[in-house]
C-alpha cells in the first residue's frame, strides 16, 4: 500500500512536473543520452527545433503499462512507457500524423487518430527492464494488441516500430 | 397396413440418418479444411507481412553500415559511438534472425547455419570490445576491421540463398495450399453433390407428400360426400361414445342438428331407456371390452328415439376403426320402420292365407269324416240286412248299394289322404314284417276284381326271396294294393303279375313290379299319370271311376319311405309300374295271427256287455250284430254314463268306443279300472279307427285289454267276444303289442273277408284298406280338429 501509494505519488508529481514544464512552455534539456529526437509540427523544444529526450524524461511522463503478445516476441510480455498521446502533448505536437524512424531507419507512419489514451505506448521497460539496442531497444511503439481486438490487423502490426529513435510529427 | 406404413417411415428414417450423418461428416471436412486454409493463409500473410526479403536485405545494409562505420572509425573519420550503436543494430538484427520461427528454414540449411555461426562468432567476440573501453576499442580496430570485411560472403549468402529459400518455401506453401483448396474444392463439391441429391430426395418426398395429400383430401371429400348423401344415418363416436360425426340423414332421421348431436352421448341421445339397457347387456360386449367387433356383432336391429320422443325400429350396423387419437365407432343406422310394417303386413297375409287353407283343409276333412260315419252307418246296416231273408232282386239291390258305398267310401278316404299328406301330419314306420304275407295280401285282397274282370293274378320273387324287413307295412301295402288295384282295372281278360325283387346291397332295397296285360298309356300321358287329379281319358278309366288321387297318393307315400315310383307302358301292350323301397332285412319277421281261422267257435255263451258309444248308428249297428248272436247288450252314450253303468252293474265285457263327448274312451276306461265298481275287472274292448301304434299303447295304459276297428266288422266282433266267453281275453295274451295287435287284426280281416268272397259272394269290403284310412281319419281329425266341440267330431269313432 505504501509502495503504491509512493508510486501513485510520483506520478502525480511526473505529472506535475510535466504541465509544469508545458505551461512553461519549454523542455528542459536532456541530462542525460538523449534517446529520442521529435521534430516537425511541435511547439516545444528544446535542442533548436526539435524536442531531445533521455530516458529520465521519458520516465518522468505519465506511464502505462499493459501486457501483450506479439508477432516478434514469444509469449506475453509486459511493456512500459508513456502514451503516445501523453508524448505528443508534451511536445504540443499539432499535426495528423507523425513518422516514427528506427536507428536502422527502418520508419513507419502513425495517423494522429491513433494518439488517445489506452492507445500506444512509447515502451522503454520490456518486462520490467529497460531495452539496449542489440535487444531492439532503446525505445518501442507498440500497441496493446491482446487488450483491444481493433489493433489486431496487420494495419496496426505495420505501425509498431523497435529501435524508435525519431518521431516527426508532419503537417 | 399400419405394419407396412411403419416399416416404410422406418426406412425413411434410417435414409434420413444416413443422409444427415454423411452431409454433417461433409460440413466438418469443409470445416476443418477451411480451417488448415485459413491458418495457412495466415501463415503466408505473417510471413509477407514479416516481410523476410526486407529484413534479409536489412541484414546486409546495417552489416554494410556497421562496416563502414567501424572503418570509419579506425582512420579516425568516424565516431566510436557510431561503430558501437551499427555494431549493435546488427547484432539485434542477427538475433531476430536467429531467434525468429519465420528463419527457422534459414537456420535449418547446412550452409546458412555455418555462415550464421560465423557472423554469430564474430559478434559475440565483438561484444566486449564494443562494451569496453573507447581505448580498449580504437586499439582493436585494426583487428576489427577485416573480421568484419571477411563476414561479406557469409552475409550475402544469407540474403541469397535465403531469398530462394523463402521463395521455394512461399511457393511449397502455395502449393499446399492450392492443395488443400482443391481438396476442400472437391469436398464442396461431394457435399453439393450430396445436398442437391437431398434435395432431389426431398422434392420427391415432398411431390408424393403432396400427391398423398391431395389422394388423401380426394379420398376424403369423396367419403364425405357418401357420408352426406347417405340415405342411412351415419354416427360416428369416440371410445367414450360421444358423438363426434353426425351426417345429414342422422339429423333427419333423429329429429337433431349437428351442433345439437355433436359432443353428446350417443347411447344417451338416439335411444331409448330399454334399448341402452340392452346394449349395456350385451350387444356391445366388443364396445367395453376394446375389441372390433365379429362379423355377427356388427349387425343387430334395436328401437332408436326421434327426438320428439317417438320410438321406432332401427337396423345398426357398427364397426370400429383405429386412429391416432384412439378408436373411433363408426354406426350405419338404418329406420326400418316401413320395413316392419310390411314384414308384419305380410305375416298377417301369411297367417290369413295360412288360416285360409287350414279352414279349407278342415272342412275337407271334417266333411270328409262326416261323411264317413253315416257311410259306415250305411255298410254296417247293409251288411246286417244280410242276415235277413232276402229275395234275389233285394239281394242284388243290396249289392250294388254295397258297391256304390264302397266306391264312395274309397273316394272319401283318398280326399282324407290327401288333405293329411298336404297338412305333413304322414309319418313313415319302421317295423319288422313279412313280405311274403304283405304281398299274398294284396293279391288275395284284388283277386276278387281281377276275377271280375277275367284277370290272372299272380305274384312271384325274382332272384332269392328276403322275407323278414323291417319296413313301412301299411304304406307299401296300401301302395301295392293301388298298383295292383289299378292293373286289373284296366286289364280285361289279361294276366297281371306282380314280381318282387331284393335289390341294391344286402338286400336293402325291394323292388315290386305290377305287370299287365292291359290298355297300357300313351308316351305323352307317362310324365302326369303321378299327378293329382289325374285321370286319363280313356272309357275303362270312365268306367272304374275314382278321383284320380291313387297314384299321387302312392308317389307320396313312396316318397315318404325314401323310394322311388315309375312307370313303363306301351299303349295297347300293356303297363309295368315299378316301386322301389329301402328296408332292412332281419333274421325273422314277427309272429303274426293265428294261421287258418278255426271254425267259429261254438257253442258260445251269451254274455251281458256293455256298450259305450256316442254315435246311435254305430250303436245300433253294434248292437244289432251282438244280438243277433245272443247277447245282452246295455248301452251308453258317453264315457260318463258308460262309467256310472260300469260301477253300477257286473257285465262280462265292455265295449269302449274311444272317441266320444263328455268323456272320452281311455278316461272312462282309466276311472272304471281305478274304481271299485261291479264291473272294475272285467276286460274291456278297445273299438276304435285309432290304430296307430302309439295310441294302442295308451289305450293299453288306460286298462283296456283289446282292440277292435270300426266299422264293426260281424266276424271280428264274434271271435274277440267268443274268446271272452271262453275266458281267452286274458289282457296279456290279446295287448301283447301294438304291431302285434293290428297285424292279427288285419290278418284276420282280410281272411274274413277273402273267406267270404271264397264263398260266392260278389263283393265285399276291403277291410284291410277302410282299416288303415280309418286310422289316418281319426288320427288327421285329431290334429287338425283339436280345440273343436267333441260332439261335432267324435260321432265317427
Amino acid at each position: 500500500m505504501q509502495f503504491l501509494n509512493a508510486r501513485s505519488a510520483a506520478a502525480w508529481a511526473a505529472i506535475a512536473l510535466a504541465a509544469g514544464s508545458a505551461a512553461a512552455g519549454e523542455l528542459a534539456a536532456p541530462q542525460g543520452t538523449p534517446v529520442l529526437a521529435i521534430d516537425g509540427a511541435i511547439s516545444e523544444t528544446n535542442d533548436g527545433s526539435r524536442a531531445v529526450f533521455d530516458l529520465a524524461m521519458l520516465e518522468a511522463l505519465p506511464a502505462a503499462s499493459f501486457e501483450t503478445s506479439t508477432s516478434w516476441t514469444e509469449g506475453v510480455q509486459s511493456f512500459t512507457g508513456v502514451t503516445l498521446a501523453a508524448l505528443m502533448e508534451a511536445v504540443g505536437a499539432t499535426g495528423t500524423g507523425l513518422r516514427a524512424a528506427a536507428i536502422n531507419d527502418y520508419a513507419v507512419d502513425i495517423p494522429a487518430g491513433d494518439w488517445v489514451a489506452g492507445g500506444p505506448i512509447v515502451a522503454y521497460l520490456r518486462n520490467g527492464e529497460t531495452m539496449s539496442i542489440r535487444d531492439k531497444g532503446p525505445l518501442w511503439i507498440i500497441y496493446p494488441f491482446d487488450g483491444n481486438p481493433e489493433y489486431q490487423s496487420e494495419v496496426i502490426y505495420s505501425r509498431s516500430i523497435w529501435q524508435l529513435d525519431r518521431i516527426t510529427v508532419t503537417e | 397396413m399400419s405394419e407396412l406404413l411403419g416399416r416404410q417411415r422406418n426406412r425413411s428414417r434410417f435414409l434420413t440418418g444416413v443422409t444427415v450423418f454423411a452431409l454433417a461428416l461433409c460440413l466438418g471436412l469443409v470445416a476443418g479444411l477451411g480451417w488448415v486454409v485459413k491458418r495457412q493463409l495466415t501463415e503466408l500473410e505473417s510471413a509477407s507481412s514479416d516481410n523476410l526479403q526486407w529484413t534479409l536485405s536489412q541484414a546486409e545494409v546495417e552489416y554494410l553500415r556497421m562496416t563502414l562505420a567501424i572503418e570509419r572509425a579506425a582512420d579516425g573519420t568516424g565516431s566510436l559511438s557510431e561503430a558501437r550503436r551499427r555494431f549493435d543494430v546488427l547484432y539485434s538484427r542477427m538475433a531476430t534472425l536467429e531467434s525468429s520461427t519465420a528463419f527457422d528454414a534459414l537456420r535449418a540449411d547446412p550452409g546458412l547455419a555455418e555462415s550464421l555461426q560465423r557472423i554469430r562468432e564474430f559478434l559475440e567476440g565483438g561484444v566486449p570490445l564494443v562494451d569496453g573501453s573507447d581505448a580498449g576499442l580504437r586499439n582493436a580496430m585494426p583487428e576489427l576491421v577485416p573480421a568484419a570485411a571477411a563476414l561479406e560472403p557469409d552475409i550475402r549468402a544469407l540474403g541469397l540463398e535465403g531469398l530462394a529459400i523463402f521463395t521455394e518455401l512461399s511457393d511449397s506453401r502455395r502449393d499446399q495450399l492450392v492443395r488443400t483448396l482443391l481438396l476442400m474444392a472437391g469436398v464442396l463439391g461431394v457435399l453439393l453433390c450430396g445436398l442437391v441429391l437431398v434435395a432431389g430426395i426431398l422434392l420427391g418426398l415432398a411431390r408424393n407428400s403432396s400427391r398423398r395429400s391431395r389422394e388423401a383430401l380426394e379420398t376424403a371429400e369423396r367419403l364425405r360426400t357418401i357420408v352426406e348423401t347417405s340415405l342411412d344415418a351415419i354416427i360416428v363416436t369416440d371410445a367414450a361414445g360421444i358423438i363426434r360425426e353426425f351426417n345429414p340423414a342422422a339429423e333427419k332421421v333423429f329429429g337433431l342438428a349437428r351442433s345439437e348431436a355433436r359432443g353428446r352421448v350417443a347411447a344417451e341421445l338416439i335411444l331409448p331407456e330399454e334399448s341402452a339397457r340392452e346394449l349395456s347387456g350385451g350387444l356391445l360386449a366388443f364396445w367395453d371390452e376394446d375389441r372390433r367387433p365379429s362379423p355377427e356383432e356388427r349387425h343387430f336391429e334395436l328401437a332408436a328415439r326421434h327426438s320428439s320422443g317417438r320410438v321406432f325400429p332401427a337396423e345398426f350396423t357398427i364397426d370400429r376403426a383405429e386412429q391416432d387419437e384412439g378408436p373411433v365407432f363408426v354406426a350405419v343406422i338404418r329406420d326400418i320402420s316401413g320395413r316392419k310394417a310390411a314384414e308384419a303386413g305380410l305375416t298377417q297375409a301369411r297367417d290369413r292365407a295360412l288360416a285360409g287353407e287350414r279352414a279349407k283343409a278342415e272342412f275337407l276333412a271334417v266333411m270328409s269324416h262326416e261323411m264317413r260315419t253315416p257311410l259306415n252307418g250305411l255298410l254296417g246296416t247293409m251288411e246286417l240286412l244280410r242276415d235277413h231273408s232276402l229275395t234275389e232282386t233285394q239281394s242284388d239291390l243290396l249289392d250294388r248299394m254295397q258297391s256304390s258305398g264302397r266306391l264312395l267310401l274309397g273316394l272319401v278316404n283318398d280326399v282324407l289322404d290327401l288333405a293329411k299328406f298336404e297338412a305333413g301330419k304322414m309319418r313313415s314306420e319302421v317295423r319288422p314284417f313279412s313280405v311274403d304275407r304283405l304281398v299274398e295280401g294284396v293279391v288275395e285282397t284284388a283277386a276278387p276284381l281281377a276275377a271280375a274282370n277275367g284277370n290272372t293274378l299272380s305274384w312271384s320273387w325274382t332272384g332269392p326271396s328276403v322275407d323278414a324287413v323291417l319296413g313301412d307295412p301299411r304304406r307299401l301295402r296300401q301302395v301295392l294294393l293301388n298298383l295292383v288295384g289299378n292293373a286289373v282295372k284296366f286289364t280285361r281278360g289279361g294276366s297281371v303279375e306282380l314280381e318282387v325283387e331284393a335289390v341294391g346291397p344286402q338286400g336293402a332295397e325291394l323292388e315290386f313290379r305290377v305287370i299287365d296285360t292291359g290298355i297300357g298309356i300313351a308316351e305323352e300321358h307317362m310324365d302326369r299319370i303321378f299327378e293329382d287329379f289325374e285321370t286319363l281319358d280313356s272309357s275303362y278309366a270312365r268306367e272304374a271311376g275314382g278321383t284320380g288321387l291313387g297314384l299321387g297318393i302312392a308317389r307320396r307315400l313312396v316318397r315318404l319311405m325314401g323310394g322311388e315310383i315309375g312307370a313303363e307302358s306301351e299303349p295297347g301292350e300293356g303297363s309295368l309300374f315299378w316301386l322301389r323301397v329301402p328296408v332292412r332285412p332281419i333274421d325273422e319277421a314277427p309272429e303274426t295271427a293265428a294261421p287258418a281261422r278255426p271254425a267259429r267257435p261254438a257253442p258260445r255263451k251269451p254274455l251281458d256287455l256293455l256298450l259305450v258309444e256316442d254315435n246311435e248308428i254305430n250303436r245300433f249297428v253294434a248292437r244289432a250284430m251282438l244280438e243277433a248272436e245272443g247277447h245282452k247288450v246295455t248301452e251308453a252314450v258317453n264315457g260318463r254314463i258308460g262309467v256310472d253303468c260300469a260301477a253300477a252293474h257286473r257285465f262280462d265285457a265292455i265295449l269302449m268306443d274311444i272317441s266320444m263327448p263328455e268323456m272320452d274312451g281311455p278316461e272312462a276306461a282309466r276311472l272304471i279300472r281305478a274304481g271299485s265298481g261291479a264291473s272294475a275287472r272285467v276286460p274291456i274292448i278297445a273299438v276304435t279307427a285309432h290304430a296307430l301304434p302309439e295310441e294302442i299303447a295308451t289305450f293299453r295304459e288306460a286298462g283296456m285289454d283289446a282292440c277292435i276297428s270300426k266299422p264293426l266288422e260281424r266276424e271280428v266282433l264274434m271271435e274277440t267276444l267268443a274268446r271272452i266267453g271262453s275266458g281267452g281275453l286274458a289282457p296279456a295274451a290279446v295287448m301283447p303289442g301294438p304291431a302285434r295287435m293290428i297285424a292279427r287284426s288285419n290278418r284276420t280281416q282280410s281272411q274274413a273277408a277273402w273267406k267270404t268272397m271264397a264263398v260266392g259272394k260278389r263283393w265285399q269290403l276291403r277291410p284291410d284298406t277302410v282299416f288303415i284310412r280309418d286310422g289316418r281319419v281319426q288320427i288327421i281329425r285329431l290334429a287338425i280338429g283339436a280345440g273343436q266341440p267333441d260332439n261335432s267330431a267324435g260321432g265317427a269313432s
